[in-house]
């Protein structure tokens, strides 16, 4: 008899910790699906033929907005009720009354789409706040 | 290297990168045919300038936006 069995004792932790990862059943990789739609829908705005409503989200503060798809793609940005840290930015005066609160956001440089202008009014009004 | 995907923020679409150390935003934009552009973290970071190494501020799978350069003003207004 070339082999004796003298006894049998468990083997270390790391050795079964790799042995069991070797021999582990690998379950089916699940893809989670990226979404890829436009910011002004994925911050929860609505569309509703040319107007489009929702807020203007910062860490700040948030106001609700409405922007208006005009002729030839121009677009009208309004923000309702301003804070008072909008009054007191620098760009108050590119806000232009339109009743009942709404103020018309003018643009010097037209974004060529809705999202990119949401964009812009977000990062004016964390500018107000900071 | 590090991997980035960018939010073209128009039309959500997300396209996927890898970067080099010392790349800037104005390559980034022009790989992806973005001339119009600018890109910053979220609504809440300031614009990548153009000639500034974006591989150094980003995490590897971080997600970036690319929006169309828009500013509040008016002709008298800063």
């Amino acid at each position: 008899m070339r082999v004796k069995v003298l006894g049998t004792r468990p083997a270390p932790n790391t050795i079964r910790d790799i042995f069991s990862r070797v021999v582990r059943v690998h379950t089916p990789v699940i893809t989670v699906q990226r979404r890829e739609i436009p910011y002004w829908q994925e911050r929860g705005w609505i569309r509703e033929g040319n107007c489009f409503t929702g807020m203007y989200q910062t860490p700040h503060a948030s106001f609700h907005g409405w922007i208006e798809e005009k002729l030839f793609g121009h677009l009208e940005f309004r923000l309702y009720n301003p804070s008072r840290e909008i009054r007191n930015h620098s760009h108050w005066v590119c806000f232009a009354p339109r009743g009942e609160e709404w103020y018309m956001v003018h643009m010097a440089r037209r974004p060529k789409d809705v999202s990119s202008g949401i964009l812009t009014i977000e990062r004016l009004i964390s500018e107000a706040f900071e | 290297m590090k991997r980035l995907s960018i939010v073209v923020a128009g039309t959500g679409q997300i396209r996927d990168l890898e970067i080099q150390p010392g790349t800037s935003a104005a390559d980034i934009l022009h790989q992806l045919n973005l001339a119009d552009y600018l890109l910053s973290r979220g609504p809440n970071e300031p614009f990548f300038a153009s000639s500034e190494s974006v591989y150094d501020k980003v995490k590897d799978g971080e997600k970036l936006f690319a929006s169309t350069k828009a500013e509040v003003g008016l002709l008298v207004c800063a």
